[in-house]
């Protein structure tokens, strides 16, 4: 019984640790997915600045199957000011109305409202930048906790200095996203004086279920000049270090849970067996044949495994379930631990092998005592 | 007929550097239905030497035959088939499976034998009634009293009619009444079916019922009375 509970808790250990790994992996991914990137990324031809003509991309990627909308946002250096406290940020221009179909930003909103359509003098800024009642919730410098209503001044990189209202303020967990300051794409045009018919990039939504880089293959397909990346390769690229060194985390964590698992199941089966060597030997006595012994001791080890296997996936899907439900509170947001049946069948193999082999050798090491030695224990 | 032939078995323990000559040379021949006693102080070698007769341990040196067969060459697996097929053994301590109950511990080997279940479950129940033990089939042998698992042990060495019953003190923890009703039984069984008996005992009176008795000391036959 208490070999099942043992082994049950070696599984449980090495499906536990790492899915919660992966469920940070997830969430990050979620995060760059629905808050800052989109499904896809399109940005401007190489060594250009501004994505031109944004109008007809727009209307281009609108159009190719998987998509469910472009979004262009168009983004310029400035400084926020409040009071004594001063940040720099880039400022995003954005229609809402079309962003609302792209990112999940206006679902987020912790105070006030998402922008409207056209709507002049307002921002929102996210509670990062805004900062929090509470100092010691902030991350990074803020404007040290404006709220809504409250009055910001935006110094542009273009020279023009700007009042706005804060109308919202937005929280989504994700840190990056948590930064933004975004205003309407009409006031980015007073703004900057002229019509906006450019955009630093646009980002594009696409169905669940399709896979992105079809999705990118269509969109090329379709003559977009610009580049397109899908939020795999921006993760390649820009983040490429840290995803690596997440699953390398988890490859670590993995491998250690799995060395614990053998070390543990070894020498728990071995001791079981040293404790069974007079009972060994009493069947060596008779004339029972060592192969028939061995066989059916590992036959035992090999139920035993089989139960705790069972207890242990029983225990893992309730936590996962458990956790579904009351997600783990991090400052990047809810975290749920992520296990995948693979994991499951693989982990089930390893502990399966593991026992085996750490059942085999005491149980060949005693079988193959003298008789009257083992008998003697 | 002869079963059982020794020439000049010698045992030595090495302990450490210590050399302990549990035998020094034991020959002796021991022929069907006979129902021999082996006798001798505590440490003269008595249970070495059943040992080696019941292809336990490999004697330091001599050669030992059963039923004819030089059981020198035999390989493990082939000593192991001897056992099972053709030896009986009571051990000094009994030497039950902890996990299995009373019936059990006797028909395992009959299992493993190769015996039919009905057989072997009638066997057993059946040596069980003779040994006093009918109404113990299912307990476990920590629910037994020694003289209990004592008994437990001799039916388990003779439910299947072994062509040589060795047995080490069967009798050691059995009052006088219990080990009367033991030694009838192989006095039956030996009278009856010509069975073949090696018996330990360092208790006198038991002479009376064996046919020849060997005296150990210091691993030497220093009386034989065959
Ligand atoms: N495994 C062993 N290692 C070392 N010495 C041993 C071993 N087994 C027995 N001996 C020694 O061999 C000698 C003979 O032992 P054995 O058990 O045969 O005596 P015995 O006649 O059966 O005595 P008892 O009446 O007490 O059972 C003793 O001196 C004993 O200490
Ligand atoms: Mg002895």
């Amino acid at each position: 019984m208490l070999t099942v509970l043992i082994i049950a808790m070696v599984f449980t250990n090495m499906i536990f640790m790492p899915s919660i790994v992966m469920g940070f992996i997830k969430n990050a991914e979620h995060q760059i997915i629905t808050y800052s990137t989109g499904n896809i990324l399109v940005e401007p031809v190489k060594d250009e600045e501004y994505i031109t003509d944004v109008d007809s991309l727009l209307a281009k990627v609108n159009r190719v199957p998987g998509v469910i909308r472009a979004s262009a946002q168009y983004s310029m250096g400035a400084t926020l000011k409040n009071k004594a406290y001063k940040i720099g940020r880039p400022v995003i221009a954005i229609q809402p109305s079309n962003e609302r179909l792209v990112t999940d930003v206006s679902k987020n909103m912790k105070e006030g409202d998402y922008l409207g359509d056209g709507e002049l003098g307002q921002v929102i800024i996210g509670i990062q930048t805004a900062g929090h009642k509470d100092p010691t919730e902030d991350m990074g410098p803020t404007l040290g906790a404006v709220g809504v209503g409250d009055s910001v001044t935006v110094e542009y990189t273009n020279g023009v200095v700007r009042n706005y209202r804060i109308k919202g303020i937005i929280e989504t967990f994700s840190y990056s996203a948590d930064q933004d300051v975004y205003v309407t794409q009409e006031e980015m045009e007073s703004v900057l004086g002229h019509p906006l018919d450019v955009a630093t990039h646009v980002l594009v939504k696409t169905e669940p279920g399709v896979p992105e880089a079809v999705v990118k293959t269509q969109i090329l397909r379709f003559g977009v000049r610009e580049q397109v990346k899908t939020w795999q390769d921006l993760l390649e690229d820009a983040m490429g270090r840290a995803v690596q060194n997440f699953s390398m985390l988890n490859s670590i964590t993995l491998i250690v849970s799995l060395v614990i698992a053998i070390v543990v199941l070894f020498i728990m089966i071995m001791i079981k067996t040293l404790n069974s060597r007079r009972q060994i030997g009493v069947l060596k006595a008779i004339g029972i044949e060592q192969g028939i012994i061995i066989n059916n001791y590992l036959l035992q080890v090999l139920l035993l495994t089989i139960l705790g296997i069972v207890l242990g996936v029983v225990v893992v899907e309730g936590m996962v379930a458990y956790l579904t439900v009351f997600p783990f509170k991090f400052p990047d947001g809810d975290i749920t631990p992520y296990v995948t049946f693979s994991d499951l069948a693989s982990n089930t193999v390893l502990i399966l092998v593991a026992a085996m082999i750490a059942g085999y050798i005491p149980a060949w090491q005693v079988a193959r005592m003298d008789i009257l030695t083992a008998m003697r224990a | 007929m002869t079963m059982i032939q020794t020439k000049d078995v010698t045992k030595v323990y090495q302990m450490g550097k210590v050399q302990v000559h549990a035998l020094r040379g034991v020959t002796v021949t021991i022929g069907k239905g006979e129902f021999v006693g082996i006798m001798g102080a505590s440490g003269s070698g008595k249970s070495t030497l059943l040992h080696m007769l019941g292809l336990l341990d490999r004697p330091s040196s001599g050669s030992i035959a059963l039923s004819g067969i030089d059981i020198g060459v035999l390989s493990d697996r082939e000593r192991a088939r001897f056992r099972l097929k053709r030896l009986g053994y009571v051990f000094q301590d009994y030497a039950l499976v902890p996990e299995l109950n009373v019936q059990e511990n006797v028909f395992l080997a009959s299992m493993v034998r190769g015996t039919k279940m009905l057989d072997y479950l009638s066997s057993t129940a059946q040596i069980l009634a003779l040994i006093g033990l009918g109404d113990r089939m299912a307990h476990l042998h920590n629910e037994l009293s020694g003289g209990e698992q004592q008994r437990v042990a001799i039916a388990r060495a003779i439910v299947d009619h072994p062509e040589i019953l060795f047995a080490d003190e069967p009798c050691a923890n059995l009052d006088t009444a219990s080990s009367r009703t033991v030694l009838d039984l192989f006095k039956t069984i030996n009278m009856e079916r010509e069975q073949t008996i090696v018996m330990v005992s360092h208790e006198e009176w038991h002479k009376e019922y064996f046919d020849r008795v060997l005296t150990l000391q210091d691993g030497l036959i220093i009386a034989d009375t065959g």
